[in-house]
C-alpha cells in the first residue's frame, strides 16, 4: 500500500511508493548531462573579468576559488529598488545580486572530485559573499546553490560551480518554511528541526551517517528519488553564522554525499540549495520573524534529478516518490565510495 | 532589465525578463519519436491488456474492452494511490501518515496512435471535454476524496512515459498544497474586497490586451501577467464559477475549441515542445469554496527547473508574457 507521508515543517503532503517502483520509463537517461564544453573555450577556466572576490591556497596561490558576476544575471544591483503597482499586480525593478562562484582553477566538472580542503573554501567563499551582500539594506535573502549538470539546470560546460542569488523579497517556498517552523515553535517552544533530528536519531533508518556536527538523512516525506537533507546538530537559524568553525566538517560531508550520489547513481545531474533565514535587521525585530533565532534552522537540500517533474507536481506541489526514503537510506549507506 | 513581479494570488514572486526576452528560436528542440506503436496498449485491440474500461465513449454495438472506442478511460497499471481502502490517518511522533487511498487513472484520447493531442478534430477533443467532466462528477461522488486532478504530460521532457496520446486523473484524498494556497489567497481577496481575484485577473487583462492571445463567448486564454514558466498560458471561463461539473454542452463544446487552439498555437509557434497542463478545480466532499475561480494552466517545457527554483519557489521567466502572447497570437494555424 502507498503512503501519503505529510513534512512537519511546510505541510506538503507526498505520495510514496511502498511497493517496489514498477512503473516505466520515468529515469532519466543519465548520458543526456554529458559536459560538452571545456578546455580552451571554457568560460570558467579564463574567467578574470569583474572579479568579485578571489580566494587563494598553498596548491593555487593565484587563484582558488573566484567570484564573478553572472553572465546572465537575472538581476542586478542598481542605483535603488523601486516598487510600483500595475493594476492588481506589484512589481519591484530588478534589483538583487546574481553571482558565480567558480568552484576550482582546474577544469573538473563535478564537485565531488574536489579534495576536502577546496570545497571548504568553497563554503567559506559562501559565508564571505553572504555576509557582504547582507550590508545592503535593500535585500532581503541570499540563497546560495548548485546546478550539476543539464538536466540540474546547469549548462554542458564541465567546469564545477555554484550561484548565489540575493533578492529584495523573500521567496515563496522560504517564507512557507519559516511560517511552518515558527508555527510549531510558537506551540512546543521547541526548534521543529532540532525535534526531528531527535526522532531520526532515534529512528535510525533514515539516517546515511554522521559527524560530530552534522547529520545526513533522506527526509521522512521525501519529494524526489535520493533527496538528501543535511543538518547542523547545532541549533542556528543563519548558514553565514552557524558554520563557522564547521566548514570543514561539512566539507567532509557533503563530498562523501555527492561521491555516494555520483558512484552509487551513475553520476546523475543534481542541485543542492543551502536553506538559511532570511537577513535580520534591527529595525525588524518587532515584526514576524522575532523567534526566528529559536525557530528556524539552516540545512542544506540534495536532490539528484532521476525523476522528469510531470504536471501533476508543477501544478498541485503534491510529489511522488518512487522509493520509501528508508531504503534509499540503506542504499546510500551501502555505497562504496573509497576504495 | 528584469521585474520582480508577485503572484496576486498565492503572494509568489517571480523574476520576469522584459526587455530581453528569449524568442522561440532560443529554446532547444525536443525531436518526439514514436517506437512502441507495435505493442503499444493504448492502441486497438489490445484492450484486454489493460484494466478493464471504467468510462468510455464507443459505438452501442461493440461490447467493453473492444477496439471501436473513440475515448476510454481506464484505471492506471501502475496507480500512484489505490482505491480500496480506509485513510487511517496517524500520527508518528513529530510525523503524520494515512495510507495511500486514492483513484488513478488514465484518459486514452485518441485510438490513433501518431495523432498528437493537439491535432485532434473539435468533435474528439469535445469527447475528452466530456470524459474529463463525466469522471470528475463520478469520481466526486466518492466522499473520501477531497480534490480530482487533471492533467496531462505530452512528450518525455514532461514526464509522459507512454506516447500515445492520454491524460491522467488523480484522486487524492486531501487538498495539495499549490491547490490551497490559490484557495486561500482567493478567499482572502473575496473576504477584503468583496470580489473574485480571477475574475479581476480576466477584468485587467482586458485592460491591458496585450497579453490576451484568444478568446471566445465563454472562455478567455492569455499569458499570465506572474508566469512561473516561458509561454505559460491560463484558460479561464470568463464568467465567475467554481463548479467544473456544471459545464453545460455549449460550454464544453467552446472549452474544447480554445483548449484546442491554444495547443495548436503553441505547437507552431515554439515547434512541438513538450508541455503539461493541469486543470485547478475547487475541492470537493468540503463545502462550497464559491471564492474559487477554476482554470486551465499549459505549461510548455522549454526550459529546465533549477536549483534556484526549487529552492524558493522564486521562478526566473526569461519570455515576458507579452511577448509570448504576441507569438502564440500571431502563428498561423
Amino acid at each position: 500500500m502507498p503512503e501519503l507521508r505529510k513534512d512537519p515543517v511546510v505541510g506538503r503532503w507526498v505520495i510514496i511508493a511502498t511497493e517496489r517502483a514498477r512503473r516505466p520509463g520515468n529515469i532519466v537517461d543519465s548520458s543526456e548531462n554529458t559536459f560538452n564544453g571545456g578546455g580552451s573555450h571554457c568560460p570558467f577556466c579564463h574567467n578574470k573579468e569583474k572579479v568579485i572576490y578571489t580566494a587563494k591556497n598553498d596548491k593555487h596561490p593565484d587563484w582558488s576559488v573566484l567570484v564573478v558576476p553572472s553572465g546572465a544575471p537575472t538581476l542586478k544591483p542598481q542605483s535603488h529598488s523601486s516598487r510600483t503597482g500595475h493594476g492588481l499586480y506589484d512589481v519591484i525593478n530588478g534589483y538583487g545580486a546574481h553571482e558565480v562562484i567558480i568552484e576550482t582553477p582546474e577544469h573538473i566538472a563535478n564537485m565531488a572530485d574536489l579534495d576536502v580542503e577546496q570545497i571548504q573554501q568553497v563554503l567559506n567563499t559562501y559565508v564571505v559573499r553572504i555576509n557582504d551582500l547582507k550590508k545592503d539594506p535593500n535585500l532581503q535573502y541570499a540563497l546560495s546553490y548548485k546546478n550539476h549538470g543539464w538536466g540540474a539546470g546547469g549548462r554542458r560546460i564541465g567546469h564545477s560551480r555554484s550561484q548565489i542569488v540575493a533578492t529584495p523579497v523573500n521567496p515563496l517556498r522560504v517564507k512557507e518554511k519559516l511560517i511552518g517552523a515558527k508555527k510549531y515553535f510558537d506551540y512546543h517552544e521547541r526548534c521543529v528541526y532540532c525535534d526531528l533530528i531527535n526522532q531520526e536519531k532515534e529512528f535510525k533508518k533514515r539516517i546515511i551517517f554522521e559527524t560530530e556536527h552534522f547529520i545526513a538523512m533522506t527526509p521522512f516525506a521525501a519529494r524526489f528519488l535520493f533527496e538528501i537533507w543535511v543538518l547542523p546538530k547545532k541549533h542556528d537559524c543563519d548558514f553565514s553564522e552557524g558554520v563557522v568553525g564547521f566548514e570543514e566538517d561539512l566539507a567532509r560531508i557533503l563530498k562523501d554525499l555527492l561521491l555516494k550520489i555520483k558512484i552509487g547513481l551513475n553520476d546523475p545531474a543534481y542541485n543542492y540549495v543551502i536553506h538559511s533565514a532570511p537577513f535580520r535587521r534591527e529595525h525588524d525585530k518587532k515584526l514576524q520573524w522575532k523567534t526566528i533565532h529559536e525557530d528556524y534552522h539552516w540545512h542544506m537540500e540534495i536532490m539528484p534529478r532521476l525523476t522528469r517533474v510531470a504536471g501533476f507536481e508543477k501544478g498541485t506541489g503534491f510529489y511522488i516518490c518512487p522509493v520509501p526514503p528508508e531504503n534509499m537510506a540503506e542504499f546510500l549507506r551501502e555505497v562504496e565510495i573509497y576504495g | 532589465m528584469a521585474e520582480l513581479r508577485r503572484d496576486p494570488v498565492v503572494g509568489r514572486w517571480v523574476i520576469v525578463n522584459t526587455d530581453d526576452s528569449l524568442h522561440p528560436p532560443d529554446f532547444e528542440k525536443e525531436e518526439h519519436v514514436f517506437r512502441q506503436a507495435d505493442v503499444c496498449q493504448f492502441c486497438y485491440g489490445r484492450e484486454r491488456h489493460t484494466p478493464p474500461e471504467v468510462d468510455v465513449i464507443r459505438p452501442s454495438n461493440t461490447p467493453a474492452n473492444t477496439a471501436g472506442w473513440s475515448v476510454r478511460v481506464i484505471p492506471n497499471k501502475f496507480p500512484a494511490l489505490r482505491i480500496e481502502g480506509e485513510l487511517n490517518k496517524r500520527g508518528l511522533g513529530i510525523f503524520d501518515i494515512s495510507n495511500g487511498v486514492g483513484a488513478h487513472e488514465v484518459v486514452i484520447e485518441t485510438p490513433e496512435h501518431f495523432k498528437k493531442f493537439a491535432d485532434l478534430s473539435e468533435a474528439e477533443m469535445l469527447n475528452v471535454i466530456k470524459k474529463y467532466q463525466s469522471r470528475f462528477i463520478s469520481l466526486s461522488g466518492d466522499r473520501r476524496f477531497k480534490y480530482i486532478m487533471i492533467f496531462k504530460n505530452y512528450g518525455e521532457s514532461a514526464g509522459a512515459s507512454m506516447e500515445h496520446a492520454h491524460s491522467q486523473i488523480i484522486a487524492l484524498p486531501m487538498v495539495p498544497k499549490y491547490v490551497l494556497e490559490e484557495l486561500e489567497g482567493a478567499q482572502q481577496y473575496f473576504n477584503f474586497r468583496g470580489r473574485c481575484i480571477f475574475c479581476d485577473i480576466i477584468y485587467q487583462e482586458y485592460q491591458d490586451q496585450d497579453r490576451i492571445i484568444t478568446e471566445n463567448t465563454d472562455f478567455i486564454a492569455f499569458c499570465p501577467f506572474v508566469p512561473r514558466f516561458p509561454f505559460e498560458c491560463w484558460i479561464l471561463p470568463r464568467k465567475h464559477t467554481s463548479q467544473f461539473g456544471s459545464l453545460n454542452e455549449e460550454e464544453q463544446h467552446h472549452l474544447a475549441n480554445l483548449l484546442r487552439e491554444v495547443l495548436s498555437r503553441i505547437k507552431i509557434s515554439l515547434s512541438d515542445p513538450s508541455y503539461n497542463f493541469y486543470i485547478h478545480l475547487a475541492p470537493v466532499n468540503q463545502g462550497n469554496p464559491g471564492s474559487y475561480h477554476w482554470h486551465i494552466e499549459i505549461v510548455p517545457n522549454l526550459t529546465r527547473v533549477a536549483g534556484f527554483e526549487w529552492g524558493t519557489g522564486f521562478y526566473i521567466v526569461r519570455t515576458a508574457p507579452h511577448v509570448a502572447a504576441k507569438y502564440l497570437r500571431e502563428a498561423k494555424i
